[in-house]
């Protein structure tokens, strides 16, 4: 049981990379064997079409992090349901590439595009927790002057901020970004410094991403539901509590 | 025609119907079948529960019932078939342009049916399209990047042979180009909704309008930002619209964000039949207000008059329709009549 639950606890660290949740959050995890010290995991998606490239992300990431384990030797992932499923199922679980894997229709691997999603995350992680901010009566100026120690000094959070601040600084850490207290709480991705004037369009830019993400969230969620309809494996329950911790 | 309470008249253009065969005698393969299973998750997902349809009645329906939910039911004056032919999935086309020809006839200036190409397709398919201007006089095409041919995935705007069909597009005078992006696979490591060669074509093609369906979705931040530099990009609101009744707060901000990056003068409504009636569509629509918070953050609102616009004054304006001569033209038609 031990052992189940430390599988779950790895797996609740694989997001889905378009929408910045984990797939125990998402439910995307459907059974999960383990014999001896080989782990199968069955994952499946909100439609047969879901992007090929999206689903190999994910099935490397899976295979990747129960792989972490100490006592795991072998870990057989398996996409369901999927117009590109036989493909991703061997290619992963016999640790080709993504190119490797599809020769004839990838120019490269998946690097870019993991790094161009990891963006719009920060972004939109950055932009809930300034609208949090906003809401609770901060202005602009008082925002940008924020160091990540005021950010934790803040009076104001409730349960929400604090997991809106958790999300924003464990991305910030992922993008090399440090959180040292004197440093500025709210910097571009690139680490560059925000300006008072351009300010508003930067967050009209980063609203936009960030109202994407969720929508797409939703949507794939609703079709998720529609498309099984089950219930959820009760350890995903667990971490779906503490995913937010985990990110 | 929609009606107001205090009597205001709306002319409607549902810019995005289909008459679809997904019937399994149609089915060519499992991916056919996954095809369809994948629409009725989306129609189950976001319709109304009075207005869900049995599974077989969506796998095919007759001319009688689209014309019935589109235009009885539905307040719709006028409808634009964007058809799509999947034909690695279906025996016969999925939406086949002949059938919608048959329909065109019937109902004098009700439907307007558009073609399709795909540049996979070479010479054969500049001929064709040749052929589908001057038989059926199109305006317009539907264009689906995701489809598959053989052990291609998909294609892209910017290809090569896409640019020739563009540009025969033109010298044609098929002026509406309605881009529909789905998970495109070439190649296979870039986004696969990537809406970027959207932003290409409209820039080397600017005497050609180009309307994506779905406004991006789900990458509207990429479309928006395109429609802000590229005046001839436009959003469908198709998949978008049914979201008012199940998540009307996201539907306002994505309408507010549409308002505020692309402007009312380039949005154009469209149920997507038969994934949505646009009956109840348009009911909810027109009751529809955006919140105060909302208009007060992007400055936008949805007034009458912009509502007007995306019903159906921007469509009529790319299709060279004159709303008031079309009224007259229609008020005493069999459909007119039977209301």
């Amino acid at each position: 049981m031990q052992q189940r639950e430390e599988v779950f606890k790895k797996l609740a660290l694989v997001n889905d990379p378009e929408l910045d949740r984990s797939l125990t959050e998402l439910e995307f995890i459907n059974e999960v064997t383990i014999q001896d010290s080989s782990v199968t995991v069955s994952f499946r998606l909100p439609t047969y079409w879901c992007s090929t490239n999206f689903a190999f992300i994910m099935a490397e990431d899976i295979r990747d992090r129960v792989s972490e384990l100490p006592w795991v030797s072998n870990v057989v992932v398996r996409l369901e349901d999927h117009c590109a499923a036989a493909e991703i199922n061997e290619g992963v679980s016999s640790r080709k590439s993504f190119f490797e894997t599809f020769p004839n229709m990838a120019k490269g691997e998946l690097q870019e595009l993991r790094e161009s999603f990891r963006i719009k995350a920060y972004f939109s992680r950055q932009e809930k927790l300034i609208q949090y901010l906003i809401r609770s009566g901060l202005e602009h100026a008082a925002i940008l002057n924020l160091t990540i120690q005021g950010l934790s000094e803040l009076p104001f959070f409730e349960a929400e901020g604090t997991v809106l601040a958790e999300r924003y600084l464990a991305i910030r850490e992922e993008f090399g970004q440090g959180n040292q207290p004197e440093q500025t709480a709210f910097i571009r991705p690139d680490g560059s410094e925000l300006d008072p004037e351009s300010f508003p369009d930067y967050l009209a830019s980063a609203r936009l991403i960030r109202l994407s993400m969720e929508f797409n969230g939703h949507h794939c969620q609703g079709l998720f539901q529609t498309r099984y309809g089950t219930e959820p494996l009760s350890e995903m329950e667990a971490c779906k509590n503490e995913s937010s911790a985990f990110v | 025609m929609f009606k107001t309470a205090n009597g205001e008249e709306i002319f409607v253009i549902d810019s995005h119907i289909a008459l679809w065969d997904a019937s399994p005698e149609n089915q060519l393969n499992i991916h056919g079948e996954q095809f369809i299973n994948c629409f009725y998750d989306y129609h189950k997902n976001l319709s109304p529960a009075q207005y869900l349809w049995p599974k077989e009645k969506f796998l095919k329906y007759d001319a009688e019932t689209l014309i019935h939910d589109v235009f009885t039911k539905g307040y719709a004056d006028m409808a634009i078939f964007q058809p799509v032919f999947l034909t690695d999935f279906y025996k016969k086309p999925f939406g086949d342009i002949e059938k919608n020809a048959e329909l065109v006839k019937m109902y004098p200036g009700r439907l307007i049916g558009n073609g399709s190409f795909d540049p996979r397709d070479g010479e054969q398919g500049l001929e064709y399209l040749e052929f589908m201007a001057k038989t059926y006089g199109i305006k317009g095409v539907k264009l689906y990047t995701a489809e598959w041919r053989g052990s291609s995935r998909g294609y892209k705007l910017t290809d090569p042979w896409a640019e020739r069909y563009l540009a025969k597009c033109e010298e044609l005078g098929i002026v509406n180009i309605h881009a529909h992006k789905g998970p495109t696979l070439t190649p296979l490591d870039r986004d696969a909704f990537d809406v970027a060669d959207i932003d290409g074509a409209a820039s080397n093609f600017p005497g050609l309008n180009f309307i994506v369906e779905h406004c991006g979705l789900p990458r509207l931040e990429d479309f928006c930002w395109i429609a802000t530099q590229e005046k001839n990009v436009y959003a469908g609101l198709s998949v978008a619209m049914p979201f008012i009744h199940t998540r009307p707060r996201y539907f306002a901000q994505i309408i507010s964000e549409l308002l505020y990056w692309v402007g009312e003068d380039r949005m154009l409504f469209g149920s997507d039949y038969a994934l949505w009636e646009p009956g109840w569509l348009i009911e909810k629509f027109m009751a529809f207000e955006l919140p105060e918070d909302l208009k007060q953050e992007t400055g936008t609102d949805l007034t009458l008059a912009v509502k007007r616009k995306i019903l159906g004054e921007n469509a009529a304006r790319l299709y060279g329709i004159d709303i008031a001569a079309q009224k007259s033209l229609l008020s005493q038609d069999k459909l007119a009549v039977s209301r």
